[in-house]
């Protein structure tokens, strides 16, 4: 696929970066150690192969866009890429914005409802239509919020964040 | 012989309680429920419960996680039969023949002959099981650090090569950041920590639970948002339909049995899994076949090799996992890290430290057939309603406990970013054709091989040789060497063209 031609030189980097970090770790002389067990062996093998397998993918995808045998995407390209994406902004926000910030609950309860909402809610409904999507995604986001803080924090005796 | 069954006994006479049934049973209709979902995977099923068993004692904990994963990888087929999207992977070969039954209106027959399929693939992984196990685990007391360095070595090769179709060098690679990611932290021979880049988070590693819950659930639920929904195909009520094939059992007991072997086979590889045990099994089914002309068009023997050879991978693939720590698929690779959480060693000594867990095993897999068996006859209604379940509800909750799930084991908001993080990673590299499993399998056998290689050479005191020499080492490189040269397309077309030519010689002289 076309984005191999880009993803190999990155992989290239980072085994290259590899095989330099584990080549530049300290050796531990001090504590007299084998020679053959320094800490940067597993690492510097690693970068190496790496390295070398990403010129092989991009020797590949090269052969491949040459004969023109090439997909932009290995599944189906018929997928929604803006649910997705508000998806993961949605997940990202939950995670790392408001777990921590917030109570679990509460952050739950919120993630649960705005996801509902997001995806259910559309501009051609009517007023009503969207009264029902906002209640149904409240109604669920406070049904899971309290049933997953209640079984982690009761049953698994976990201090939630 | 009579040894293997007194201790199968004791440990059938142990588990049988109340309580350990409850939990067989709610675990395996969980396990259906989550594989019928389309995007809910028995990796990620697993890797949820994970989280919920850790105030579970042992047993308990261990039978909830193996009833969760045979209940998934044949809940899979649900989807597969009625929305020709197969619920895990492992049921791809499933849809091929099960979705033009349920178009034919035979959705109940087909789901009928899956779920006998199921249970008799099982059942014939079980026996491979308490047969194999035992007999594995007493070679692998014969492994050294060289041994081990190679096993580590094999398995990332060979789980690359058969996981990533046309495309070897993608699994390679993924092998590869598997083990990268196993680097981080701190190593096993002088406790030096390596790449943790002042993070003092990282100086343990990276933890496997919240990997594995990043890769396989947020991963998940973004793949799920991004592909299209599908629509249910209704069953209709045929009478006696919904009833279990055992005319249809008997009249493909060969396929049966021969998915069964294959299925326990492709599971004793590391990390290939229960969708290449499916297409091999449907493959050979196929190619032995007298009826070839229907495969495809809703043939019930095909249906019935790619469920039974998807159900004896599970058995399989908790052979190497519990003998050598070397897991054969993705669920398995979480199971290992759910039996270190509980206190078991997986690995060689599992059969002088804990010799009876085996065979606990075994009766904790044959609950879990008795489950599927019986829910999956008769509960076929309640999972055509599981899966009119809408994703946006869905996927929010999945998510909330893939967040939950990991903060859960050590109490740090890190693993959650570690899950975020594995999750966008693990979603990229799927959508750029990259397969998980040889990635998983890296992260698992990262230490491993790192030790080994550095002991061996410790030894050896530097010298090579003995990794080239020893006789299982000889063995160990023949294997990778010709996986790595098979995967090369010239090699490949030579080869097979030099064999056409000499079965050709052959049948003419």
């Amino acid at each position: 696929m076309r984005a191999d031609l880009y993803t190999a030189p990155l992989l290239f980097l980072l085994g290259a970066a590899m095989a330099y970090g584990g080549w530049t770790m300290d050796r531990l002389e001090i504590r007299q150690i084998h020679p053959a067990s320094i800490p940067g062996l597993v690492p510097m093998l690693l970068g190496v192969s790496l390295a070398i397998a990403s010129v092989v993918l991009f020797i590949q995808a090269r052969a491949q866009v040459a004969a023109n045998a090439v997909s932009d995407m290995p599944e189906q390209a018929t997928g929604s890429r803006r649910d997705m994406i508000v998806a993961a902004l949605l997940c990202c926000i939950y995670a790392l914005g408001l777990i921590g910030r917030l109570p679990f609950p509460a952050a739950t309860g919120l993630f649960v409802t705005a996801f509902i909402i997001a995806f259910e809610a559309h501009r051609d409904m009517s007023r009503a239509q969207l009264v029902k999507v906002c209640i149904i995604g409240a109604g669920l986001g406070i049904a899971v919020a309290a049933t997953i803080s209640v079984l982690f924090r009761y049953a698994f005796l976990v201090r939630l964040p | 012989m009579i040894d293997t069954f007194v201790r199968l006994g004791d440990a059938f006479a142990t588990l049988t309680t109340w309580q350990m049934l409850f939990h067989a049973a709610w675990a395996t209709l969980l396990g259906i429920a989550v594989g019928s979902l389309p995007g809910l995977t028995a990796t990620m099923g697993v890797a949820l419960l994970t989280t919920l068993t850790y105030a579970l004692p042992r047993d308990a904990a261990i039978m909830v996680l193996i009833c969760m994963y045979v209940g998934a990888i044949y809940g899979g087929s649900r989807s597969a039969i009625l929305l020709n999207i197969p619920g895990t992977p492992a049921s791809a070969a499933t849809t091929l023949d099960g979705f033009p039954l349920a178009k034919q209106g035979r959705a109940a027959y087909a789901m009928s002959v899956a779920t006998t399929g199921s249970s008799l693939g099982t059942l014939i992984g079980i026996a491979m099981l308490v047969a194999l196990a035992p007999a594995l685990s007493n070679l692998a007391l014969k492994f050294g650090s060289f041994e081990y360095f190679w096993l580590a070595v094999f398995g990332v090769v060979i789980s690359g090569q058969l996981t990533a179709g046309n495309a070897p060098v993608k699994g390679y690679i993924a092998g590869i950041l598997g083990l990268t990611v196993a680097m981080v932290g701190s190593e096993g021979l002088h406790a030096y920590v390596r790449f943790s880049f002042g993070f003092s988070e990282l100086n343990g590693g990276i933890g496997l639970i919240p990997a594995m819950v990043g890769a396989f659930g947020f991963a998940e639920v973004l793949m799920v948002m991004w592909q299209p929904k599908g629509a249910v195909v209704r069953s209709q009520r045929e009478k006696g339909a919904g009833l279990p094939r055992f005319r249809e059992t008997w009249k493909y007991r060969v396929t049966v049995l021969r998915s069964g072997i294959i299925g326990t086979f492709v599971g004793l590889i590391p990390g290939v899994g229960e969708d290449i045990g499916a297409w091999a099994s449907y493959a050979a089914a196929k190619r032995a076949s007298k009826e070839k002309d229907q495969y495809g068009k809703g043939s019930i023997e095909g249906l019935t090799a790619a469920e039974t050879g998807n159900s004896a991978v599970v058995p399989g693939a908790l052979i190497p996992a519990l003998t050598l720590a070397v897991p054969g698929s993705a669920p398995a690779a979480v199971l290992i890290a759910a039996l270190f959480i509980h206190g078991i060693r997986p690995g060689p000594m599992i059969m002088i430290e804990q010799p009876d867990f085996i065979y606990s095993v075994a009766v904790m897999l044959l609950f879990a057939t008795v489950a599927i068996f019986a829910f999956g006859i008769s509960l076929a209604p309640v999972f055509e309603f599981v899966l009119r379940i809408p994703r946006e509800r869905l996927m929010p909750v999945v998510f909330a406990l893939c967040v939950i799930g990991p903060y859960a084991l050590t109490q740090r908001i890190f693993d959650i970013w570690v899950m975020v993080f594995f999750g966008i990673f693990g979603f990229a590299l799927r959508r750029l054709g990259y397969p998980m499993a040889p990635l998983v399998l890296g992260i698992i056998l990262g230490d491993l091989l790192d030790k080994n290689l550095r002991r061996g050479l410790t030894l050896s005191d530097g010298d090579l040789s003995p990794f080239f020499t020893r006789p299982l080492c000889m063995v160990f490189v023949a294997l990778i060497a010709f996986t790595i040269l098979a995967s090369i397309p010239t090699i490949r077309k030579n080869t097979s063209f030099i064999a056409g030519s000499l079965l050709r010689l052959g049948k003419d002289t």
